[in-house]
């Protein structure tokens, strides 16, 4: 029971962190409601595999980007958005930015500690853990949130076009 | 002749329309996509070449057989995807509906006039976004209240600083500063004050240039993914310098 109420909770945050970092991009007003159900469910999806599976960040994020990025595909339609506009402020609580600052840090501690032997190697290990875990993370989010445009093609690039508005075909 | 004068005010039409979609922060191929498209329905044929601080097309005129060389700065525009979904549908109806010029123009300035969202509410949904944030990583409620007081001082002055139009690297220097500074009144309560120290600054991460710039890369346009990305690390950078000061201050060490 704990397991699946720190689910729902873990989700439930995820959309308001997606709806609030959404909102500094001015997103339509319409692609909202999409975006907190995009972004609750890809993190939470992130956190049982994470802590429930055992599955490793970067996968994890893989995982969660691919539904993310299948979902904005199918919801896109509905609303006339393009995929990115859905899929990229869903994506948003996921970017691991405490690593992504760790790196500047350890790379400032480094300099700090040249005369060091032991800690110097140790700020060189945690930046290029940080480093590495930052860009992996980020790439993989990108790139399974747009493999269904890469498979779905002439769908992806057709979601903003009203056909029905037409007047003479 | 006449036909030339108007199919140069279109070709810089077009132009800026490409100009104003790379400037808002929507990947290349897609800014290509929606200008071709643009250009499909005011009878042009386009070859454009994005670059980071210019976009040049070259437009060649289907009826007069004239071709129109562009070379347009791109603004620095806040990121918007209203623009991106409005003016993508745009180009589909421009097409759908052989809308002429001046529809076209008419509906363009329709679009990129309307308002922003309002800026106090946008205020609190960072600020609400920023503590739940908080709670992902396991701070309890007063941190989450630190972080939301934090993130609401750290924005305000971020928007302030942007309307006085000072130099970007600085205003997240001391915007990344302003919101550690107020979380960290978390050090003086018994709370998890390292989590909300750590994640006072989170909504400064400028996470849609980071996916735009590994989109673009993917998908071929490496010079202006690069470009993205290394403006994204920049900035990381400058949200890492402000909260070291902090950090430094009440700390005395980074990690």
């Amino acid at each position: 029971m704990t397991i699946v109420l720190d689910i729902l909770s873990d989700g439930f945050f995820a959309a308001i962190a997606a709806i609030g970092f959404g909102a500094i991009s001015d997103p339509p007003k319409r692609s909202f409601k999409f975006i907190a159900i995009l972004g609750a469910i890809g993190h939470a999806c992130r956190f049982c595999l994470m802590n429930y599976f055992q599955v490793d960040i970067t996968v994890a994020s893989f995982v969660s980007a691919l539904i993310i990025g299948m979902g904005s595909l199918w919801l896109g339609n509905r609303i006339y958005c393009p995929m990115t506009v859905i899929y990229i402020p869903a994506l948003l609580p996921m970017i691991p930015g405490k690593f992504a600052y760790n790196t500047i840090f350890s790379q400032i501690m480094f300099l700090q500690n040249m005369h060091q032997p032991d800690l110097k190697a140790k700020y060189m290990e945690m930046f290029f853990s940080n480093g590495m875990v930052t860009f992996t993370v980020i790439f993989l989010l990108a790139i399974g949130a747009t493999l269904p445009m890469f498979i779905f093609t002439k769908k992806a690039y057709s979601l903003t076009r009203r056909l029905f508005t037409r007047i003479n075909p | 002749m006449i036909r030339n004068e108007t199919s140069l005010q279109q070709a810089k039409f077009v132009a800026e329309y490409a100009a104003h979609l790379m400037g808002c922060g929507i990947h290349t191929s897609r800014v290509i996509r929606n200008t071709k498209r643009i250009g499909e329905a005011l009878n042009f044929d386009l070859k454009i070449s994005v670059f980071q601080k210019s976009i040049i097309l070259t437009i060649l005129d289907n009826e007069s057989q004239h071709t129109f060389s562009e070379v347009v700065e791109i603004p620095n525009l806040p990121i918007s995807f209203k623009h991106n979904s409005e003016l993508s549908a745009l180009s589909w109806e421009a097409v759908d509906n052989q809308l002429n010029f001046e529809q076209i123009k008419e509906k363009y300035y329709q679009i990129i006039s309307a308002p922003r969202m309002n800026a106090l509410l946008l205020l609190l949904l960072v600020g609400l976004a920023n503590a739940s944030f908080c709670r992902l990583f396991k701070g309890d409620w007063l941190s989450m209240f630190i972080v939301f007081l934090a993130t609401v001082a750290g924005f305000f002055v971020r928007t302030q600083l942007q309307k006085r139009k000072v130099n970007h690297y600085i205003i997240f220097i001391v915007s990344a500063f302003v919101a550690s500074f107020c979380s960290s009144a978390a050090l003086f309560f018994d709370t998890t004050s390292g989590i909300a120290l750590a994640t006072s600054v989170l909504y400064l991460i400028p996470g849609v240039p980071l996916i735009n710039g590994i989109i673009d890369i993917v998908e071929g346009h490496t010079l202006t993914g690069i470009s993205r990305l290394v403006n994204a690390l920049l900035l990381i950078a400058c949200l890492a310098i402000g909260l070291s000061f902090t950090l430094i201050l009440f700390k005395g060490g980074l990690i």
